[in-house]
């Protein structure tokens, strides 16, 4: 009887992950031995002091370390899909295509909103009149933005509030289709209200997407993401110090670092 | 102790900036004393007299227009990629600072140097003679660095905010000059060109061995022994003849028109930069 009502659910696949992942600044070291695992479909948080380099954790992902001046030097096992992100052969283009970004501040170039929502698409793919619209609905839906707007896409896109230009800035990431979501500090400069509406877009985008979002919101961690890694500087370098359910790492922190770090946040 | 270096600073500061400003104005005062009364429209609208320093200056006008426009389309897509080079295709930090070292350098060549250049070249290597063309070639070349740089400095007061929203888009790096690069820094490319046009379009050296000629020429019909008359030159032959005042007036005429012509592309060139800095500075 046990046996029949055992439910065996395999564990969603590993999008993507980091073995040993250290990263270099000339002769400085910035993160150090790090491996992380984020599956399909999750939303993982990274928490951590400022300066432990969760951004630069992201950058990595989508190898925007590659644009930094002088290029920071990734060493280790970087995966997306199985696949190695700083493999001979890979294009990096390519690869942030698959793996979109949101930046801590909304960056909206001087254009319409219809051409800041499309702005990447339109560079990967050929598309007309009819089929731009519809990935334009398609986009200011998915970013909860489309029945403000609707009335005023070719209005600057400086005329929107600043809650709504880190939308736009969503929709124009989910314009692209990609498939996994680097989020950093996403709601950092936003009102509770705004930041609400981020955290139920987090929330509604998972079903499609993969999600890693850096934040120093602990109660966003707790309200959005499943697994929640926590980088720590230890000797003035990065390192994951430690990676748990959500509900764990908060309610029984393993690690003295996390601790006190938690505690810290707490009593700010 | 400081209020009192606070002041010097001041005053020193204070002194310098009204010396340029004064020194500015009385050279344009003099010139516009003196030439304005020369200027007419017949001064402005005919081709040169019978005799020597006297009708009007209209090929001259003319002759160097031909010039600065030769100049500006020969530097300005060559100093839009050198900027790109510089400031975007180049990933060695070594090789940035040996083309960065290299565009400043040349930006400080004598203008006597680029008409010895282009008379070797042009003149006697490929038996252009005197040219227009070589003319517009040699001041080209001349105005390159000038342009470059005012391009590179504003490329890289772009935030980089831009470049790395773009980047995280999936935009390669040609995709990226397409629609951010170039599209944000067109004030830069304006005030350059504008500036540089002004320096050109003054300078007699690089067209004296190239490109013009003091009479017996109008505007240019072929590439191969086809000279100009040009502004700057003009003056420089008229100011030869000190003690003709026929001449003396023409030249001071021609130099009011030149000067006009200065400024107009620098007050041209004016909101643009202005529209540039501000950029920069909000991003």
């Amino acid at each position: 009887m046990a046996e029949l009502l055992r439910v065996h659910v395999d564990p969603e696949p590993i999008v993507l992950a980091a073995r040993g992942l250290t990263v270099r600044a000339g002769r400085k070291l910035l993160l150090r031995n790090i491996d992380l695992s984020v599956r399909r479909g999750q939303v993982f948080g990274v928490i951590g002091p400022s300066g432990a380099g969760k951004s630069t954790l992201l950058k990595v992902f989508n190898r925007l370390v590659d644009l930094e001046a002088p290029p920071l030097r990734v060493e280790g096992e970087v995966e997306l899909d199985g696949m190695p992100l700083y493999g001979s052969g890979v294009d990096p283009d390519e690869l942030r295509r698959r793996v979109g970004t949101l930046f801590q501040q909304p960056v909206i170039f001087p254009k319409s909103i219809r051409a800041n929502a499309l702005f990447g698409v339109l560079h990967h793919e050929k598309m007309n009149r009819n089929h731009q619209e519809e990935r334009l609905e398609e986009s200011l839906r998915g970013a909860a933005l489309w029945d403000e707007v609707k009335d005023r896409l070719d209005e600057p896109a400086t005329t929107l509030s600043v809650g709504q230009q880190q939308r736009l800035c969503l929709a124009r990431a989910l314009a692209v289709r990609p498939e996994v979501l680097l989020m950093d500090e996403p709601t950092s400069s936003l009102d509770p209200r705004s930041t609400e509406a981020i955290e139920e877009l987090i929330l509604s985008l998972q079903d499609s997407h993969t999600i890693v979002l850096v934040t120093h919101d602990l109660g966003q961690a707790r309200r959005v993401a499943g697994v929640v890694a926590c980088i720590c500087l230890r000797d003035g370098i990065g390192e994951v110090i430690e990676t748990a359910c959500c509900g764990d790492i908060f309610s029984n922190p393993r690690c003295a670092e996390t601790r006190e770090y938690l505690n810290r946040r707490a009593g700010q | 102790m400081s209020r009192l270096l606070d002041r010097i600073f001041r005053v020193v500061t204070g002194a310098c900036a009204f010396g340029a400003c004064a020194l500015f104005l009385g050279i344009a005062g003099t010139i516009l004393v003196k030439g304005l009364p020369a200027i007419d429209w017949q001064f402005l609208l005919l081709g040169p007299g019978e005799q020597f320093g006297s009708g009007g200056i209209l090929y001259q006008t003319l002759g160097t227009l031909i010039l600065v426009a030769t100049a500006l389309a020969v530097s300005a897509p060559l100093a839009i990629g050198l900027s790109l080079i510089q400031t975007t295709y180049l990933d060695s930090v070594r090789a940035k600072r040996r083309l960065r070292l290299a565009i400043y350098t040349a930006n400080g060549v004598p203008s006597i140097l680029f008409g010895i250049f282009g008379l070797i070249l042009f003149g006697q290597l490929l038996g252009w003679g005197k040219s227009w063309l070589a003319g517009g070639l040699v001041l080209g070349a001349m105005i390159l660095p000038t342009l470059t740089v005012a391009l590179v400095e504003r490329i890289e007061a772009l935030p980089t905010k831009y470049l790395a929203a773009a980047a995280a888009a999936g935009l390669n790096r040609s995709q990226i000059v397409r629609s951010v690069i170039l599209p944000q820094t067109r004030g830069g490319l304006l005030a350059g060109a504008l500036l540089g046009l002004a320096r050109a379009a003054g300078e007699t050296a690089p067209i004296m061995f190239t490109a013009a000629v003091f009479s017996g020429a109008t505007l240019p019909s072929g590439i191969r022994e086809s000279p100009i008359v040009a502004l700057p030159y003009h003056i420089f032959v008229l100011a030869q003849d000190s003690f003709n005042p026929a001449a003396h007036s023409q030249m001071w005429g021609a130099a009011a028109v030149l000067l006009g012509l200065v400024v107009l592309l620098s007050l041209l060139a004016l909101p643009a930069r202005l529209r540039s800095a501000e950029e920069a500075h909000h991003g």
